[in-house]
């Protein structure tokens, strides 16, 4: 089942394992110049509201309904990240629009080995954009479907589904335990877990979907276990929609976040960046998600001048991460 | 309340503006004679089967499952879920009883996966 609390989202696959749990959520963050420039990681600015569709049926589009899922606010242009946390491994597919953001093909459940199509977590402990060449990404930026900015309309020439799509599939119960049950020594008994401790849950159209922005210096890494050592019988998905943040206030009756600050301000304040350094191997890059046309770039080709706040930055502070020391938590 | 007594009830207060829930019309909208619903509704026979209580339920506008337990019964599909890990369900229902109803209910929610 998928749970939704504290505007996370977790997956437990009590029936693999009692320990296979992994939590997504999805994190403000500034958007990066999209000016062909390298850049390192921007800062996490704290987890976007999230929605189950259910609860404000009535007042969202009929696709929605029938998707199902959950909606969060983002504003034109706004930039986002995607957390992964949890200790046991699972194999995470990740969609734009119903395009893969790892591989560039169309959405089906199963996962796929050649060429990867998802991600390994705890291994990827984020991801942020599409993946378009080996070691870079292209920062997932929010833009209303239909005006061909996003990855779906440039590889499909439709805006037909927009959001974000996530299935999850945890390691099948016996690799596990041949990989980890003898060494790890947590005892994490499902029903003890802090279920009635949590916080509360705190709690469109035209709807928005995700194009490719800034470039950024960030792996996706190969799948060491091999494409086996995942239980794609017990698998969890999720429609995340993403509803324009002025549409959100009347849908929901509340505020959305403020708008993030912008590269420039938050650089120049002298706020940190990161770096994250792993020694997996990462995959290549996506040919088909390498040839989409930045935000920018497009905004240029449609003859609308320039895209706001784009100037070049040059992080002075770059804060080196590691594995087992994976928190990027700005302030501003 | 037993669960004739409630059904009765039920029937009645939707009979007395709108006729079709006489105990002739829903008896055979549901497929029963009206002496055996009669019979159900004063406890002089045992509850129906699982399938009747779901008309009912539908016919009544009532919510299956709280009819079920009021006739001593647990529905299939979940007497299916608690088969597959009977001591792991009888022990977090058992940890559950007296938790207050937000805590049940945060647990009960899951995010729904739709047709996409």
């Amino acid at each position: 089942m998928i749970e939704l609390m504290n505007n996370q989202l977790t997956f437990r696959f009590p029936e693999v394992h009692k320990k296979a749990v992994c939590s997504i959520d999805f994190q403000r963050t500034l958007r990066i110049p999209d000016d062909n420039r390298e850049y390192p990681l921007p800062p996490g600015l704290g987890r976007f509201p999230v929605e189950h569709v259910d609860d404000f049926a009535d007042k969202l589009p009929d696709t929605w309904r029938t998707h199902g899922g959950v909606f969060i606010p983002m504003y034109q242009s706004e930039a986002l990240w995607i957390n992964f946390s949890g200790d046991y491994p699972c194999a995470v597919k990740i969609a734009a629009g119903k395009i893969n953001a790892v591989s560039g093909e169309p959405w089906n459940n199963g996962l796929s080995a050649d060429p990867q199509d998802y991600a390994v977590i705890p291994e990827q402990p984020w991801l942020d954009g599409f993946n378009v060449s080996e070691d870079f990404i292209r920062q997932f930026v929010a833009m209303p479907l239909g005006e061909g900015f996003t990855a779906e309309e440039q590889i499909t020439g439709k805006a037909e589904h927009g959001g974000l799509q996530i299935i999850v599939y945890p390691m099948k119960h016996d690799v596990y335990v041949e990989h980890f049950e003898r060494t790890v020594e947590a005892d994490m008994d499902y029903l003890d877990m802090p279920m009635f401790s949590r916080t509360v849950c705190e709690s469109a159209a035209p709807d928005m979907g995700l194009a490719p922005g800034g470039l950024m210096r960030q792996e996706i890494y190969e799948d060491e276990y091999g494409i086996d050592a995942w239980d794609q019988d017990n698998g969890f998905r999720c429609f995340i929609h993403l509803a324009n943040s002025e549409q959100y206030l009347a849908i929901t009756g509340h505020q959305p976040p403020h708008t993030p600050p912008t590269a420039k301000d938050y650089t120049s304040a002298g706020l940190p960046w990161f770096d994250y350094y792993s020694d997996s191997k990462a995959l290549v890059g996506s040919d088909t998600l390498g040839k989409l046309t930045s935000v920018a770039a497009k905004v240029i080709e449609k003859g609308k001048g320039l895209l706001p706040d784009n100037e070049p930055v040059h992080p002075k502070t770059v804060k080196i991460i590691s594995k087992g020391n994976v928190v990027r938590d700005g302030e501003f | 309340m037993t669960f004739g007594e409630y059904i009765r009830e039920h029937r009645e207060a939707l009979k007395s503006e709108d006729r079709r829930f006489s105990v002739r019309q829903v008896a055979q909208r549901i497929g029963v004679e009206p002496a055996y619903l009669s019979k159900i509704e004063r406890g002089d026979v045992a509850p129906p089967s699982e399938a009747k209580i779901r008309a009912l339920a539908e016919e009544l506008g009532e919510d299956p499952d709280v009819l079920l337990a009021m006739a001593g019964k647990v529905s299939t599909d979940l007497q299916e879920i608690i088969r597959k890990r009977p001591q792991l369900f009888a022990d977090l229902i058992r940890q559950l009883k007296s938790a207050p109803d937000h805590a049940l209910l945060r647990i009960a929610r899951d995010v729904r996966d739709g047709d996409w």
